[in-house]
């Protein structure tokens, strides 16, 4: 009470009136240094100051959603002329080529409130904007409210032709489009990023906040390469009439992805492509049995035990009965095999008796484990998958694991695991990131020895084995089919069948770890009306090595031992590349070929009949 | 009742026992009624943020409601001298579950707030700010008239809230921290504290504030900056905002119509279910449902005062006023939030906002007050 006194003023009842109200003035006296009535005075003064703070908070409410004419003032401060300060980075390939940019583009919007003739301008938008619709336009226009876009992201010429209409009451804001200048290329590993240029799936997703703060994100994918594998596996889902596809090719020294395809796809530059089908990547996604493809990992791991050697043999005479179900073999030879006939023709029976005998399921868990098939790739997309596979490890799954069923996985474990089976042993995590040396060293999952066996197992299959259709003479391909049934109702679909092949080359010291997959191929009169892998697969992955080692100028003196390893040669690229699909030899004729600095040669088996400038030598056979 | 027979003479303060259909008569049903109004509206506009569904959140926060509200009854028939006496045990036991939470606290949104107790996810600050506010009014409680407003008797209620404060802060949780200080200030405003104080505390935030800066976390500063500039970066820290106001201005008079919202239904809106409720509601409700739903609020602040007025004992006096003034701070701290006057700062608007642990110290709260009314001319001993 004292205080208040004389901190207010030196008449004390013109203070209290002030402060506490007219109505305590009459009280006043009786109650004068009752600190009870200090305390209601003062509940009077933070009853008015609560009331004030209403009353401000009421007002704001009425402009905010009243006054204002629509647009955020943000908006109206940008529109002139100012520019929005996030610029959302690039994103670009191992050598350069922008694969999603950003480009200020204007977006018209309208006060439908400040329009004088709704109709009239209406019709005016639909004449300057033809893609419009006039009864949309003025649906939009004659709605009661302060703030509508008429169309985001506005080319120059637009945006030109919008301005002369001199409508009151339309105006531009300037914005971002985020646009990916390649189309559908490598659309999976991108994904796309939202109208707001926020990242919603892939790579935008991924390194959404990198990329909000301007850094530019490097990967390590080839564009030109990824274009060849798109354009294969493309040409060859409609040979063969299957319903989807996907391929990867990677760097098998270090895990680094050079290409990722995954059909059907979609255009992030165009929203109506965005379906929840074509946004499906199967390469990190599609969780599908294997099939043989596995009997990679289950004869590595059996000769990384030491218990089996490439001369052991293992019974193949006669099916394996267990429980209610039968294990039998598509190239049934009925004899016992070595380990490189159950290679070659890929004996069910003799792996299933391999992974039993030599590891059982404790073992062969604990290997799958370790190859890291059990959990969801590590690598640089949101989209990735868990495995399937049983929760209870017995002796059937690992018989049906021995040859690829009964545990389901994503094309890119395929790629990471064949990868660390062919490279000396090193298990490296996909990388979609252009990598460092520093970044991965790696994990060894299998001796140097044994991968050396599996170097020669793939490749005696694709000489002589089902992996014929791959190779590419001279340049020391492997590889392995897998076909695999899909799982049904009740049961396995005997005709849709998810048809494979691991290839990697050259086998002496891999590089290139190339899988392709296609998903209910049909077979045709010229394969012999088989779908399987060795018909359908194989030959894919056949061109795409033709068009890698044309690309990245590779001859086959070069795979010879004591030379220095092969480079993935790379150019200040940026431009397009529009290489001529199947014929090798056509890319480097391409008009306008930039790729000078490559040693290009046609591949082997073709006449070298023009060869380029940068020619070395030609293959002769 | 006159101003001129509530006085201090103790010869009217009339000490008649009350009977049990009394208190039930005397608690405050209108009061009642508006708050289940309340919490009736975030009852539609949690159901809106779904998308027109009672699950995840609508369903639960009528559960919820449900439970609060039988616990505010008892609390209310509760006679305020267990409250005087459990003052201090309350206050110690949050200050404790403060620590802990900074110490061992799970990680949620990059901000430790919860603390996990068997099946119970609890957020001691919620506690504290009920706290303080009892502690506060315990310690005045026991003052005699003269020595409230001297400066030294002013120490240790100040350092009641700043021990809560400091450890708030540290979570950090800057929303709960505004609250309990700005909360506390005006309990102490109201004890008769006197004013020059409060001045000489005005200029040393002042002058601390190029501290406190510096102590911020890059994501408040840039909160705080976003709130002084919001133009600074439209697409970035300022998005809450931006789409706050894109929301609520999109509303108009009269709004879209129930569950007509786009910018929360489309999940423009991030927190749309929490600290974002007002907006989802005033895109569909419009600036009239706004005003409705403030008008309720501002209900209950009154309700408030009054019951502070009306209170025979400073005990009581100072509880009510805590609690409106918590009533009021939230409201008004997250109103204006959302609409671009204050800077983002998670605070939940009472009753609507999905969240378990302020709906029940909200509600608790509110036993305190409808508790001060029922025994608004009961003896309390001065307890020193």
């Amino acid at each position: 009470m004292r205080l208040w006194r004389k901190s207010a003023s030196p008449d004390p009842a013109a203070a209290e009136n002030a402060a506490a109200g007219a109505r305590y003035a009459s009280a006043k006296e009786r109650l004068k240094g009752d600190a009870q009535e200090t305390a209601r005075q003062r509940l009077m003064i933070a009853s008015v100051i609560f009331g004030i703070a209403f009353t401000a908070v009421g007002l704001r409410m009425g402009y905010v959603s009243l006054l204002r004419d629509g647009a955020e003032p943000t908006q109206r401060v940008a529109a002139r002329g100012g520019s929005i300060q996030s610029e959302r980075a690039d994103i670009v390939d191992r050598n350069g080529a922008v694969l999603a940019t950003s480009v200020p583009v204007m977006s018209a919007f309208v006060n439908p409130h400040l329009l004088l003739d709704p109709q009239e301008a209406a019709r005016k938008i639909v004449t300057a904007l033809p893609d419009l619709k006039y009864d949309e336009v003025r649906e939009k226009l004659e709605g009661d409210r302060t703030f509508v876009w008429i169309k985001r992201g506005l080319s120059p010429r637009e945006h030109d032709r919008v301005n002369r209409l001199g409508i009151p009451g339309l105006e531009f804001q300037a914005e971002e489009r985020r646009i990916y200048p390649q189309g559908t290329a490598a659309a999976h590993i991108l994904g796309y990023a939202s109208v707001d240029n926020t990242g919603l799936a892939g790579m935008e997703r991924y390194f959404d906040q990198q990329l909000q703060s301007g850094e530019t994100v490097q990967l390590s994918i080839d564009l030109r390469l990824q274009r060849i594998v798109e354009r294969e596996i493309a040409r060859a889902v409609q040979k063969f009439s299957a319903i989807g596809a996907t391929a990867i090719v990677m760097d098998a020294t270090n895990g680094e992805v050079l290409a990722m395809a995954s059909l059907p796809t979609y255009n992030p530059n165009s929203t109506r492509t965005l379906t929840n089908e074509a946004l499906f990547n199967r390469a990190t996604l599609g969780v599908y049995e294997q099939g043989s493809t596995f009997k990679i990992f289950n004869t590595a791991m059996a000769l990384d035990s030491g218990k089996v050697s490439m001369t052991s043999v293992f019974d193949a005479t006669s099916p394996i009965k267990i429980d209610r179900f039968t294990i039998n073999d598509d190239h049934a030879q009925r004899r016992p095999l070595s380990v490189p006939e159950i290679f070659k023709y890929s004996s069910n029976i003799a792996s299933a008796k391999m992974a039993v005998d030599v590891m059982g399921p404790e073992g062969q868990r604990a290997f799958f484990d370790k190859i890291g098939f059990l959990k969801p790739v590590t690598t640089q997309l949101p989209e990735v998958a868990s495995p399937l596979w049983p929760r209870h490890w017995m002796k059937i799954n690992t018989m049906t694991i021995a040859f690829g069923h009964g545990i389901s996985v994503t094309p890119l474990h395929l790629a990471m695991g064949s990868a660390a089976m062919v490279n000396g042993g090193i298990l490296y995590q996909p990388s979609l990131v252009k990598r460092t040396a520093a970044s991965d060293k790696g994990r060894r999952v299998i001796q140097q020895k044994t991968s050396v066996h599996m170097r020669q197992l793939l490749r005696l299959n694709a000489v002589e084995g089902t992996g014929k259709n791959a190779n590419v003479p001279g340049y020391e391909v492997g590889g392995k089919t897998g076909t695999a049934e899909k799982p049904g109702r009740g049961g396995y679909r005997q005709k849709a069948l998810i048809s494979s092949f691991v290839g990697a080359f050259p086998m002496n010291d891999p590089k290139f770890i190339v899988i392709v997959s296609l998903d209910e191929p049909k077979g045709l009169p010229e394969t012999g009306g088989y779908a399987t892998a060795g018909w359908v697969a194989a030959p894919s992955v056949k061109v795409i090595i033709e068009q890698i080692v044309s690309l990245y100028g590779i001859l086959p003196g070069d795979l010879k031992e004591g030379l220095p390893p092969i480079e993935i040669a790379s150019t200040p690229v940026p431009a397009p590349v529009v290489p001529a699909p199947v014929v090798p030899a056509s890319i480097r004729r391409s008009p306008g070929d930039h790729r000078k600095a490559l040693p290009v040669r046609p591949a082997p088996g073709q006449t070298a009949a023009a060869p380029g400038p940068g020619v070395r030598r030609v293959a002769s056979e | 009742m006159t101003l001129a027979t509530m006085g201090s003479s103790p010869a009217l303060d009339a000490p008649a026992p009350v009977g049990f259909a009394e208190k039930i008569w005397r608690i405050n049903w209108g009061l009642v009624l508006v708050l289940t109004a309340i919490a009736g509206v975030g009852v539609l506009a949690l159901y809106s943020a779904a998308g027109g569904r009672f699950e995840p959140w609508a369903a639960r926060h009528a559960v919820r409601y449900g439970s609060a509200f039988v616990l505010m009854l008892v609390v209310a028939l509760i006679h305020p001298k267990v409250w005087l006496s459990l003052a201090w045990p309350i206050y110690i036991v949050s200050v404790l579950m403060l620590v802990a939470v900074d110490v061992i606290g799970k990680i949620g949104m990059g901000a430790q707030r919860w603390l996990v107790i068997g099946p119970m996810q609890i957020q001691p600050s919620e506690i504290a700010k009920v706290a303080v506010i009892l502690v506060i009014a315990r310690y005045y409680h026991g003052l005699r008239r003269e020595q409230a407003s001297q400066f030294l008797y002013t120490l240790p209620p100040l350092m009641m809230i700043l021990v809560v404060v400091g450890l708030v802060m540290v979570q950090p949780d800057l929303g709960t921290a505004m609250m309990v200080l700005m909360g506390g200030g005006a309990l102490l405003f109201v004890a008769g504290v006197r004013i020059w104080m409060f001045l000489a505390a005005g200029i040393g935030a002042v002058a601390c504030l190029p501290i406190a800066w510096s102590l911020m976390h890059d994501y408040q500063k840039k909160r705080v900056l976003t709130f002084l500039d919001p133009d600074r970066d439209p697409l970035g820290a300022g998005y809450h905002i931006t789409q706050s106001k894109i929301a609520i201005g999109s509303g108009g008079m009269f709004g879209k119509g129930f569950l007509k919202g786009t910018q929360s239904s489309l999940n423009f809106l991030p927190e749309k279910q929490t600290d974002f409720i007002f907006t989802t509601f005033v895109e569909e409700w419009g600036m009239a449902g706004a005003l409705v739903l403030l008008g309720l609020f501002t209900l209950v602040v009154i309700w408030g005062f009054s019951i502070a007025f009306r209170s025979q004992h400073h005990f009581g006096r100072l509880l009510a006023l805590g609690v409106t003034a918590m009533l009021f701070l939230y409201v008004f701290i997250n109103t204006a939030m959302v609409m671009g006057m204050l800077p983002v700062v998670g605070v939940p608007l009472p009753l609507v906002s999905n969240g378990g642990t302020a709906l029940l110290s909200v509600m608790f709260a509110c036993g305190l007050l409808i508790g001060v009314n029922v025994y608004r001319d009961a003896q309390l001993p001065r307890t020193r």
